[in-house]
């Protein structure tokens, strides 16, 4: 029980942060490493408002995600958009700005853990394990962001634009795609996911500055299994991660120690087996 | 004259690609552009389509070596040489890329209605679609099938599709019989003549030289970037070098 309810939850909340990186590298070839970075910023944010200013948790939620989504579109629009077509050097560049963010809120808010309270208390039990109302919360919202998410790329015009730059962004040119404008809402769209993770997963989690690599790393595991690019992939993906890492931490003795490494592991699986992902596709190379 | 190209000169770096082209399409003809591989034909039209402009604005960006455009590409009296793809399209300019290359993963109706992507008013790109459907009933048939798991043909009946629900009055079709068999490739022309009768203004670049000298007016003869021939079919072909060396026949 235990296991299904860790893997729900951070399968859920690995599905958000990977789509939300999925989706950027598809539509611009942008290799987001500070994406985790704004789910931080998300998390202290919240913290900042909710703690310190007494902003009731649900308002501080939403400006953490504007918060972050501004902060977004300032890195995309000064820092990413004027090197976008040099890979490796985006790849420096948002390293460097993961770490700037990192810094920022470790002079700002020092390095000590830091915690936000339930938005709601209590827990009922279900075959003698305490599920925590906080968790079901987390899960249903991560639901409700998925089926959004959803609709607005498979029900909207906007979506289909998304979808047709990610899959030949030269062919979506040809029908008149305006493919930076569409990078723009797409960097938006991918932070504010990161964000909204932030936002719901604060109340569960230990708040530092360095939360931030560590789902990175498995973000990172998870859209390399799912096939990069692939949003199908990265849910399908997240899910098997997610309760991968629920499994061994509760089946194997000490295997809270051995989290990171299964991620890792199955990264190092995936590049030797199947390159591609499991819904990987191979991107044709453009001229 | 509804498409001039005015000594157009296209270089990537130090590769010259087109090399002063001169020609025009009038409003209502479908005239084709045939050549070697190489002649530069596909460049032609990427050119014209703005796909050139705008990856000259990438390489720009990432100093990865500079296109050169030179001439001038006027469409229906307005300038387009500099005009990068996506604003061409509202024009009128539309084109029907190598290779077919739909959205693979979309479904049929889903490529149909991303090259409808500017036509704000839902209505009227319901009837254009309509219009498509009745030019190819086999898409109509697939509606909800994921593209990359159409046939060749069908994926190149697909990729016209596309281009025509963005209404063009010039459609530019890159080599649409390739890699097609036989039976399909007549089928693939014989849609090509019937979308000329419904107006459209088609510039047509083919390899299969035979089938498109009986369908266009007026032809242009590339190869290496150069202009070497222009005229109608038969008068081409009487030239014996020409067939030869240019055409292959």
């Amino acid at each position: 029980m235990n296991i299904l309810i860790t893997g729900l939850i951070t399968g859920s909340m690995l599905a958000l942060l990977a789509i939300g990186f999925s989706l950027i590298f598809g539509v611009a070839r942008i290799v987001n490493i500070a994406h985790t970075a704004f789910y931080m910023i998300a998390a202290y944010t919240i913290y900042f408002l909710s703690a310190k200013l007494g902003v009731s948790p649900f308002w501080a939620m939403l400006i953490a995600v504007a918060v972050v989504v501004a902060l977004g579109l300032l890195a995309y629009r000064f820092l990413i958009d004027p090197i976008r077509e040099h890979e490796a050097a985006v790849l420096i560049a948002t390293i460097a700005l993961a770490m700037i963010m990192q810094e920022a809120m470790l002079l700002i808010f020092t390095g000590d853990y830091l915690t936000v309270s339930a938005l709601i208390q209590g827990f009922f039990v279900v075959g003698g394990v305490k599920v925590f109302h906080q968790q079901v919360l987390t899960f249903v919202v991560v639901l409700i962001i998925l089926a959004a998410l959803w609709l607005l790329l498979m029900k909207t015009n906007l979506g289909l634009a998304i979808r047709s730059t990610a899959e030949d962004r030269e062919v979506a040119n040809l029908m008149g795609m305006n493919e930076s404008r569409l990078a723009m809402i797409t960097m938006a769209i991918s932070v504010a996911l990161a964000g909204l993770t932030g936002a719901v997963i604060v109340p569960l989690a230990v708040v530092s500055p360095f939360m931030w690599m560590e789902p990175l790393i498995i973000m990172m595991a998870v859209v390399v299994l799912g096939g990069l690019g692939s949003i199908k992939g990265s849910f399908v993906a997240a899910y098997i991660l997610g309760f991968t890492e629920a499994l061994v931490v509760f089946l194997i003795p000490k295997g809270a120690f051995l989290k990171g490494s299964v991620a890792l592991s199955i990264m190092i699986l995936v590049l030797l087996l199947r390159p591609e992902g499991l819904f990987g596709v191979s991107f044709e190379e453009e001229r | 004259m509804l498409l001039e190209i005015s000594h157009l000169t296209v270089r990537y770096e130090k590769a010259v690609l087109i090399n002063d082209l001169t020609l025009s399409v009038d409003t209502g003809e479908l005239v084709s552009l045939v050549g070697p591989n190489g002649a530069g034909k596909s460049t032609t039209l990427r050119a014209i389509s703005g796909l050139v402009a705008w990856e000259r604005e990438i390489k720009r960006r990432s100093t990865s070596g500079d296109i050169f455009l030179d001439g001038t590409v006027t469409f229906d009296g307005e300038r387009i040489e500099a005009i990068p793809a996506h604003e061409i399209v509202r024009r009128g300019l539309v084109l029907c890329p190598e290779r077919r290359r739909p959205f693979r993963e979309m479904t049929v109706l889903e490529n149909l209605l991303a090259g409808a992507y500017l036509q704000k008013d839902k209505r009227k790109s319901r009837e254009t679609l309509e219009k498509v459907y009745a030019l190819f009933p086999v898409l109509k048939e697939r509606t909800r099938q994921i593209s990359g798991t159409l046939s060749g043909g069908e994926q190149q009946m697909l990729a016209i599709g596309r281009a025509l629900m963005s209404e063009p009055q010039l459609l530019c079709i890159d080599e649409p019989s390739t890699g097609l068999a036989p039976i399909m490739r007549q089928e693939v022309f014989a849609k090509i003549e019937e979308i000329k009768r419904l107006g459209i203004t088609i510039l047509l670049v083919e390899q299969e030289v035979s089938t498109v000298f009986k369908l266009a007016a007026r032809n242009y003869v590339l190869s290496s970037g150069k202009l070497i021939a222009h005229g109608r079919g038969e008068e081409l072909l009487k030239d014996e070098t020409l067939r030869k060396t240019y055409l292959g026949m």
